[in-house]
């Protein structure tokens, strides 16, 4: 029983991270479209990558949409935990449930409210328009993140600091938000993926103006398969992989450091 | 002496609520004033209200002299250790207590040099650099402590600050705490639930109950001479007779008979007067015959709890139970089921009339 466990549980395993395996000697290819395994390797579509303008234009619009996008949800999130979390409202609950809104309602449902809305107000196929669109849409989880934290945040705190002589703004800056830290940019991040990883609005208002990378990779694919696509898919991979592990490398070369010092 | 701090009338009440009511009290300067009572007792709310954080509804708080109104907790000058210590979790045992120095503009290198000092004082030499999740809890307490003390506040305040330490360490941060507040004169009030804690660190003793100050003494006096018959019963053991006065410092105690008691020239007891007899359990002591010179009485013994050095004797006489402590020799010679002797002296009865 096991042994059938254990080559179960690695076989879904395998089945998860097959995707990824295959992208990655895909991305080395020689081949002209998609197709594994490759008949030889090169870096000629990475090279490809970072000089056409056909891909470098639409990476510059996601990263400038998830970090508008991530700036102004924070602006609107950050406020609005601190109001349903720590105060009591007429309309809190109704309030709380609208946070929650975007994430119950499909996205391609959205998407064809904001192609029509958009479209009456000129929005379409504008940076504002995405930006406006993804904020809505990474609303909930920056919400929920966010939220999380401060009901874990001992209240406490604050009153110690306001008798320790803090005034409110001294012990928001000193106490509140340090602590409060890793959860906010935890959040941030969120809203920066949730921007960066959507595709079916922006399919439907990004249009020629503000595409973003996920959507040309889609009319890549439908159009030639360009391993270009491959390319992209193993950079975010790689980006995603040393984020994870940035922060234990960060604190174990910080452990060697104050070994070194003692 | 005059008195530093004075709270005159005042109360706090939740819509119909009343949290407290109507409390006057006088502390003096140095003075180490434990605040004791059930939860829900008034204790922590009138706490929060000298402290800032709740506002009275009526009344007011000075100190010397000086009306605490209208100032936030920011400007009172009151050094406060929670009950989970509420130690920042980001910064050091010396950024902790350097931060109140910080928002008082004293300099980095003075106020850590000060900071310093003051750890040492609560013991801590060497822990400075320390996270607070890297502290013991008694080592956690030191610094909250050091951190209220540091800017020399007008005022200490500790709510039940030992709750959360175990019964040893607990003991050794009563002796510690008591010294730190001698050696500094700060002026203090230690709120607690646990009595023993009151008892032993206190030179007054304030019981509350129901929003009220029940009575406010010195401990021995809160013990052996308990204003009130709630007073009587949440202050260690007790046992409370029903009695009427038949002359002075006579009584026919309902349960025990006729006894005589040293009449207290401050009360005057009418006779036919109904009042409660207060009879400790370790005044009362076990015989094998009746002596005729002490009152006497006998009752059946029902339980037996033997703690080594002491032992508990709960038995009863009528449908009246009586609790007697002993010493842990003598109940060799009792079984559970028996009848036995008791007898006690005049100066053991306290009588209470309210």
């Amino acid at each position: 029983m096991d042994r059938f466990l254990r080559w179960t549980g690695t076989a879904i395993v395998l089945f998860i991270a097959a995707p990824l395996l295959i992208v990655v000697p895909m991305s080395f290819s020689t081949s002209a479209s998609l197709q594994f395994p490759p008949p030889g390797y090169w870096l000629g579509y990475y090279a490809q990558y970072f000089t056409d303008p056909v891909w470098l234009w639409p990476t510059a619009n996601s990263l400038i949409i998830a970090t508008a996008t991530t700036i102004l949800t924070m602006a609107l999130v950050v406020p609005a935990t601190f109001a349903l979390v720590r105060h009591k409202f007429w309309g809190k609950s109704a309030a709380n449930l609208m946070m929650m809104m975007p994430m119950a309602v499909p996205h391609i449902v959205m998407a064809v409210g904001y192609y029509s809305y958009f479209g009456a107000l000129g929005l379409v196929h504008s940076h504002l328009g995405v930006i406006l669109a993804h904020t809505c849409l990474s609303v909930p989880i920056t919400f929920l993140v966010l939220s999380a934290n401060l009901k874990g945040f001992d209240t406490t705190l604050e009153r110690a600091a306001r008798s320790l002589g803090a005034s409110q703004r001294q012990t928001f800056w000193h106490v509140t938000l340090p602590i409060l830290r890793p959860g906010l940019l935890i959040s941030a991040l969120f809203a920066f993926i949730q921007s960066f990883d959507e595709t079916v609005v922006a399919i439907f208002i990004s249009g020629r103006g503000a595409e973003t990378l996920p959507r040309r990779m889609f009319d890549s694919i439908r159009q030639e398969a360009d391993p270009v696509i491959a390319v992209i898919s193993t950079l975010l991979f790689g980006a995603v992989f040393l984020g994870l592990i940035a922060p234990h490398a960060w604190r174990f070369t910080r452990r060697l450091i104050k070994k070194d010092s003692q | 002496m005059t008195d530093y701090l004075q709270l005159s009338g005042v109360g706090k009440t939740f819509g119909n609520f009343t949290a407290l009511d109507e409390i006057d009290l006088n502390i003096k300067k140095g003075e180490f004033v434990t605040f004791l009572g059930p939860s829900g007792s008034g204790k922590t709310t009138t706490l929060m209200i000298i402290a800032g954080f709740e506002a009275a509804t009526r009344g007011t708080i000075t100190i010397e002299g000086q009306s605490l109104a209208g100032l936030a907790p920011q400007e009172r000058n009151i050094g406060i250790v929670f009950q989970n210590y509420a130690l920042f979790p980001h910064k050091t045992a010396i950024e902790n207590v350097y931060f109140p120095l910080q928002m008082r503009g004293v300099k980095k290198a003075e106020g850590l040099r000060k900071a310093d000092e003051m750890l040492a004082l609560v013991g801590l030499d060497g822990f400075a650099h320390r996270f607070p999740k890297e502290l013991s809890g008694g080592q956690q307490q030191r610094v909250a402590l050091a951190r209220a003390l540091v800017f020399e506040p007008d005022l200490l305040l500790l709510d039940e600050p030992l709750g959360a330490l175990d019964k040893n360490l607990r003991e050794q941060m009563q002796i510690e705490i008591k010294r730190i507040q001698k050696r500094l004169g700060v002026t203090t009030i230690f709120v607690t639930h646990d009595q023993s804690e009151a008892m032993s660190m206190s030179d007054r003793v304030v019981v509350f109950s129901n929003g009220k100050i029940e009575q406010a003494a010195p401990p021995l006096d809160i013990y052996h001479r308990p204003a009130s018959r709630f007073v009587a019963d949440f202050i260690g053991e007790s046992n409370l007779l029903e009695a009427t006065i038949t002359g002075p410092g006579q009584a026919d105690c309902h349960t025990l008979g006729q006894v005589q008691f040293l009449p207290d020239p401050a009360k005057t007891l009418g006779i036919g007067q109904a009042v409660t007899l207060l009879i400790r359990p370790e005044h009362f002591k076990l015989s094998c015959a009746e002596k005729p010179d002490r009152m006497n009485a006998t009752i059946i013994i029902d339980t037996i709890v033997n703690y080594g050095d002491n032992a508990l004797v709960i038995g009863h006489k009528d449908t009246t139970q009586i609790r007697m402590r002993v010493p842990g020799a003598d109940v060799v010679i009792l079984k559970e089921g028996d009848p036995c002797h008791i007898c006690w002296t005049d100066d053991a009865i306290f009588v209470l009339d309210r």
